[in-house]
């Protein structure tokens, strides 16, 4: 999967606009939105929340998780155990990066929180590729994954499953006459 | 007529026209087709084709176009109508083309799926999926047969398709996410020395594991491939 | 977007070739040690070190993996097939002590595939074989890994020099989905380009019009 698709799901999560125009219900395929009213915060999906901000027609209200201070207790608590913390949002890595490239300016302390979430993500990326050696090492079958985005399970998937089915296909040859039935 | 009368009927269509299924909302129809999407995606094999879904939200497309027609061009309602179609044409085709790079991929063993398919059985490929696959059979054939087949000897002027062109692994690893709560999902071992075990996989928990333990699951909604 | 319209078939890896895996094709000519174990009238030509017009019996000469399986079978014995050296018990040992130092590139590059190909030869080895195969594998993954994601716009050429075939697949799939992390991020994942075919097209077009 590309990233850009990854992305495109993440752009369905929905963030708190301030608009500053009025209209009523938009009865969308997928659900109702709004009404609009200016000064009063309504819930959007990120997709429209971005192209409204770009006509210069809503603030971003960004997500509670997305502040300075809560990023840096989750990178420190990320940093400190070995497994994988719960992650403030399945789609942190992507959320973070639209709103801080289309909404900055309605994003306080908006560069630390780009620093701390790539600190955060790389710390996070470093843990996967030391269970994937070990889920390969160890020759497991099953693993549980609560904690992983579908972006970080992106980066890595080609290449995981790739290996594990070429690692598959080498173990069939310790069993001798035991043809694969597919 | 205002925009809010073109556009309000739109809420309450129902989704399953022509279904035996209770009725969907389209809100839980388009749900249904990125589920689809993604399981396509991921899954080691090509799915059981979703003709009738594909249809439901062409037909909510197709009445969305036609009432935004009456609306003039510039307004705001109608750019997000306009944005949300193309989100959901984009989910869409990219579903659709996934399965025919499939097709491509496996079209021998695809097509010899849906020839042994018991009578009544429902088919894994769309009628256009079909047709699809059997013309790239074809020109396949003719194409091997004029660059390479018709300069061979007699005796190696044939190749068996099936042979030729590798099955989908069905042991191939996949990532997935639990929807309904399973409980006692039998997990082979890798290695002689390790014995089988037992899982239960907890809704809303994810797993890396062979695909052909899970595949009933993805196939009856109750994991989502990741 | 991988809407890549050919699609490579990959190789079979294990003991299954792929008829139209690249891989697999290259893979079919490696050349194994081997002898003859019974005359092969009218072939002496083949061999181009002796006058006779047979090949006679004991006869020591290297073929193709692919015809020396088309020859082996394990009831009339035409050929033994000897193992290369890099799947004997003196390498064996090497690969166990670590199998990170070896220049599988060097010794194969098709260490894998021609190690699950060489246990068609019911070799007494075999099992020893194929265990030493899959745990070279799983004793250099760490390594292929980490190579592979480390190395975005660095010139990769030192990393994967002595990597064996099937591991440079896996770096490059490693590699792609790095990179298209890494373009993602800086944003230039969205910008759409024409592919090059449309611009040949274009540019054919245009020479077409200028002659």
């Amino acid at each position: 999967m590309d990233p850009s698709e990854v992305e495109f799901l993440a752009e369905k999560e929905t963030v708190k606009v301030i608009p500053n125009f009025s209209l009523d219900k938009i009865y969308l395929i997928g659900g109702d939105l709004g009404p609009f009213n200016p000064g009063l915060p309504v819930d959007v999906p990120v997709w429209l929340a971005l192209n409204l901000k770009q006509r210069q027609k809503c603030r971003i209200v960004p997500p509670e998780w997305m502040d300075a201070d809560k990023l840096e207790e989750i990178r420190e608590q990320e940093r400190k155990e070995d497994a994988f913390s719960p992650v403030p949002s399945c789609h942190y890595m992507e959320l973070t990066k639209l709103l801080l490239n289309h909404a900055a300016d309605d994003i306080p302390r908006a560069d630390e929180i780009r620093t701390l979430v790539k600190d955060i993500w790389d710390t996070r990326i470093a843990k996967l590729r030391l269970s994937a050696d070990r889920f390969v090492g160890q020759q497991e079958a099953h693993a549980r994954l609560d904690n992983l985005t579908l972006m970080e399970i992106n980066t890595t998937r080609d290449f995981l499953l790739d290996s594990l089915n070429s690692m598959h296909k080498l173990r069939a040859n310790l069993q001798p006459g035991k043809s694969q039935d597919y | 007529r205002t925009m809010a009368d073109a556009l309000s009927d739109a809420g309450d269509l129902s989704g399953g026209e022509g279904s035996q299924d209770d009725v969907m909302t389209p809100a839980e129809l388009i749900a249904r087709l990125e589920e689809a999407w993604l399981n396509e995606k991921f899954s080691p094999e090509l799915l059981e084709s979703k003709s009738e879904l594909v249809e439901c939200v062409m037909e909510q497309l197709t009445h969305m176009e036609e009432n935004l027609q009456r609306v003039r061009k510039g307004d705001l309602k109608a750019s997000v109508h306009h944005m949300e179609i193309g989100r959901i044409r984009y989910v869409l085709s990219s579903y659709l083309r996934s399965r025919l790079q499939k097709i491509e991929k496996f079209f021998p063993h695809v097509l010899e799926k849906e020839k042994s398919r018991a009578d009544g059985d429902p088919s894994f490929l769309s009628p256009e999926e079909f047709a699809f696959a059997k013309e790239y059979l074809a020109n396949t054939e003719v194409y091997l047969k004029a660059v390479a087949l018709r300069h061979m000897p007699p005796n190696l002027q044939s190749i068996d398709m099936l042979k030729a062109i590798p099955e989908p692994c069905l042991d191939s690893f996949v990532f997935l996410r639990v929807k309904e709560r399973q409980e006692k999902i039998l997990v082979e071992p890798e290695t002689d020395e390790q014995r089988e075990y037992v899982v239960d996989l907890e809704e809303g928990s994810q797993h890396l594991m062979r695909y052909r333990t899970i595949a009933p699951l993805v196939a009856n909604g109750a994991v989502q491939l990741i | 977007m991988d809407t890549r319209s050919y699609m490579p078939v990959p190789p079979g890896v294990g003991t299954e070739e792929n008829v139209f895996s690249l891989d697999d094709i290259l893979l079919s000519q490696e050349r194994l040690p081997c002898r003859t174990e019974s005359v092969f009238p009218g072939l002496g030509f083949v061999d181009k070190s002796s006058d006779s017009r047979h090949i006679p019996e004991g006869t020591k000469m290297e073929i193709p993996l692919w015809l020396a399986k088309g020859l082996y079978e394990r009831k009339r014995r035409v050929i033994s097939v000897e193992l290369p050296r890099v799947y004997r018990e003196g390498w064996r040992t090497v690969f166990g002590a670590d199998a990170n130092v070896v220049d599988l590139h060097t010794m194969g590059p098709y260490y894998y595939g021609l190690g699950s190909q060489m246990l068609h030869f019911d070799s007494p080895e075999n099992s020893e074989i194929a265990q030493c195969v899959l745990q070279t594998f799983i004793g250099r993954f760490r390594r292929t890994m980490d190579s592979s994601q480390n190395a975005y716009n660095e010139d990769t050429s030192v990393l994967v020099e002595k990597l064996d075939c099937l591991e440079r697949a896996l770096f490059r799939a490693g590699q792609s989905g790095l990179n298209a992390f890494q373009l993602w991020e800086k944003g230039l994942a969205s910008h759409l380009t024409a592919s090059s075919l449309v611009t040949n097209y274009r540019k054919r077009k245009l020479a077409d019009l200028q002659a």
